[in-house]
């Protein structure tokens, strides 16, 4: 399965899960996200937050994010193609507020690409299993702007995991807000 | 604000510890008993000091300057010094890197630029002294510490360019993952401890000070991001990567970077080749427990190609 259709899967997942709800209250944030590892690459792609009022009356999002440096410190560059596939569930403790604290654990697959037969010896690809904390801010404009921090518990270990895997991010994500959907 | 205020002091508290090691001078590198020999016996590593005035003959051999990792030693490279005084076709100058091979408090207050200061010293001497081919070689720490020289254009100012260069188990990437967070933690910690073999003993630090570990940090993650911008190796050389493709220190994925970073003076690929091995700087067996065949195949075979590039 090549990344494309991998792609492709991940967000047919993501929509047909948020549709597939009989008629309540529902959420839905999308745009972009922009990821900094510390002591490696900026990592920028596209994010769905989904909420409603059966996930303990929106205290609870469900996120899907695409991330690649391909749209980010590899452009233009030799830093590594690799791509972050990430679902993830956090719970937001003030979902009534504007400003809102968040935390959760994310999962997913992470991928790299040698771009070289060389290194076909090395790991390609990891099982992301994450936690993220920050705050979340919803302006009176449809608009939310969120920044997080986050560890990864896997990271590259130079043995089965792929070494451009490491342990702690940053995020911030901007994303237009979809209430009552 | 009681148990914030808390948190803070405790924080200052600790960070204000500077936790020293229990240093055993008798058996330890860090003490002040034991140190490098090339101290003391400088004219058995380096080849400046041995040949002091080089026949027209000893010019023309090739030389190549080892560099070591961090917090090792000219032990590093013995092997590879004990295979050219076999072969006598090639020379072997082992330095050592500033900070290394004398105390903690030394190694403490090296800057990665201090540990770099000997490989520079060595080459201006052998340039000097008239010596042609000169090959660099660095394992571990000494490879990004080669990259950068080559990075920042050291060799520019020299008429005589290296011919090559050759890195063992590079690392540009550490496989442990917690060197990335010596900003937060390191100075609640002090330092870190590593594990030694009897047959190491005396040739490596056994503690590794905070302040060296971010030295280490700031070195790869130069390193790191001169190749994103890439670099050109200077006119004439080749550069060879012999790397573990399983390392737990130096996180083999240092190995593509390396090699999607470094172009030759004519644009063309440098040379790669991945082990078959799980050591880090697998040219190093002196001293390690529990060596099998296949690590001592693969050292004949990284020292034979090296020979064999330096008479190319």
């Amino acid at each position: 399965m090549n990344r494309r259709t991998i792609t492709i899967v991940f967000l047919f997942l993501s929509v047909s899960v948020l549709f597939a709800q009989k008629i309540i209250s529902r959420d839905l944030r999308v745009g972009l996200v922009m990821q900094q590892t510390q002591y490696l690459y900026n990592e920028n792609g596209v994010g769905l937050d989904y909420t409603c009022e059966r996930l303990l009356d929106k205290k609870i999002h469900i996120k899907a994010t695409y991330l690649s440096s391909r749209l980010g410190s590899a452009i233009g560059t030799n830093a590594l193609k690799q791509d972050y596939y990430v679902f993830g569930a956090h719970y937001y403790f003030l979902s009534k507020e504007s400003l809102q604290i968040l935390a959760g654990l994310n999962t997913g697959l992470f991928v790299v690409d040698y771009e070289n037969p060389a290194f076909d010896v090395l790991p390609k690809s990891s099982a992301i299993l994450a936690i993220e904390t920050g705050l979340q801010y919803d302006f009176k404009l449809p608009i939310t702007a969120s920044l997080t921090a986050g560890y990864n518990v896997r990271s590259g270990n130079g043995v089965d995991i792929p070494g451009s895997l490491f342990p702690v991010f940053y995020k911030l994500s901007i994303m237009y807000r979809i209430k009552d959907i | 604000m009681k148990l914030v205020y808390t948190i803070l002091i405790s924080c200052l508290a600790l960070i204000a510890c500077n936790p020293q090691p229990e240093i055993d001078n008798a058996t330890m590198l860090d003490g002040n008993q034991i140190n490098d020999l090339s101290l003391t016996q400088p004219s058995k590593y380096l080849v400046s000091e041995y040949i002091a005035n080089p026949t027209t003959a000893q010019k023309d051999t090739p030389v190549i300057i080892a560099a070591h990792g961090y917090s090792a030693t000219t032990f590093e490279w013995d092997e590879l010094r004990d295979r050219a005084n076999l072969k006598k076709t090639f020379y072997v100058s082992q330095v050592l890197l500033g900070g290394h091979g004398r105390d903690y408090a030394d190694f403490k207050a090296a800057t990665w630029e201090n540990w770099q200061e000997a490989i520079k010293t060595e080459y201006q001497k052998l340039t000097t002294k008239g010596f042609k081919n000169i090959y660099l070689a660095g394992s571990s720490t000494g490879a990004p510490l080669l990259v950068e020289m080559i990075s920042s254009g050291y060799f520019n100012a020299f008429t005589i360019k290296p011919k090559g260069f050759f890195l063992i188990d590079p690392i540009v990437v550490s496989s442990n993952k917690t060197l990335t967070l010596v900003g937060l933690v390191g100075p609640v910690l002090g330092y870190t401890t590593s594990v030694l073999e009897t047959g190491e003993a005396g040739k490596w630090y056994v503690y590794r000070p905070q302040e060296s570990l971010k030295q280490l940090m700031a070195l790869i993650d130069l390193t790191r991001k001169n190749l994103e911008k890439g670099i050109v190796l200077p006119t004439g050389s080749k550069l060879k990567i012999y790397k573990s493709k399983i390392d737990a220190t130096a996180d083999p994925v240092s190995a593509p970077m390396l090699y999607k970073g470094l172009k030759t003076n004519d644009g063309k690929n440098v040379e790669i080749e991945m082990y078959d091995s799980d050591l880090h700087v697998f040219t190093r067996l002196r001293g390690r427990i529990g060596v099998t065949a296949k690590d001592t195949q693969n050292q004949t075979a990284a020292f034979s190609d090296m020979e064999l590039q330096v008479k190319l």
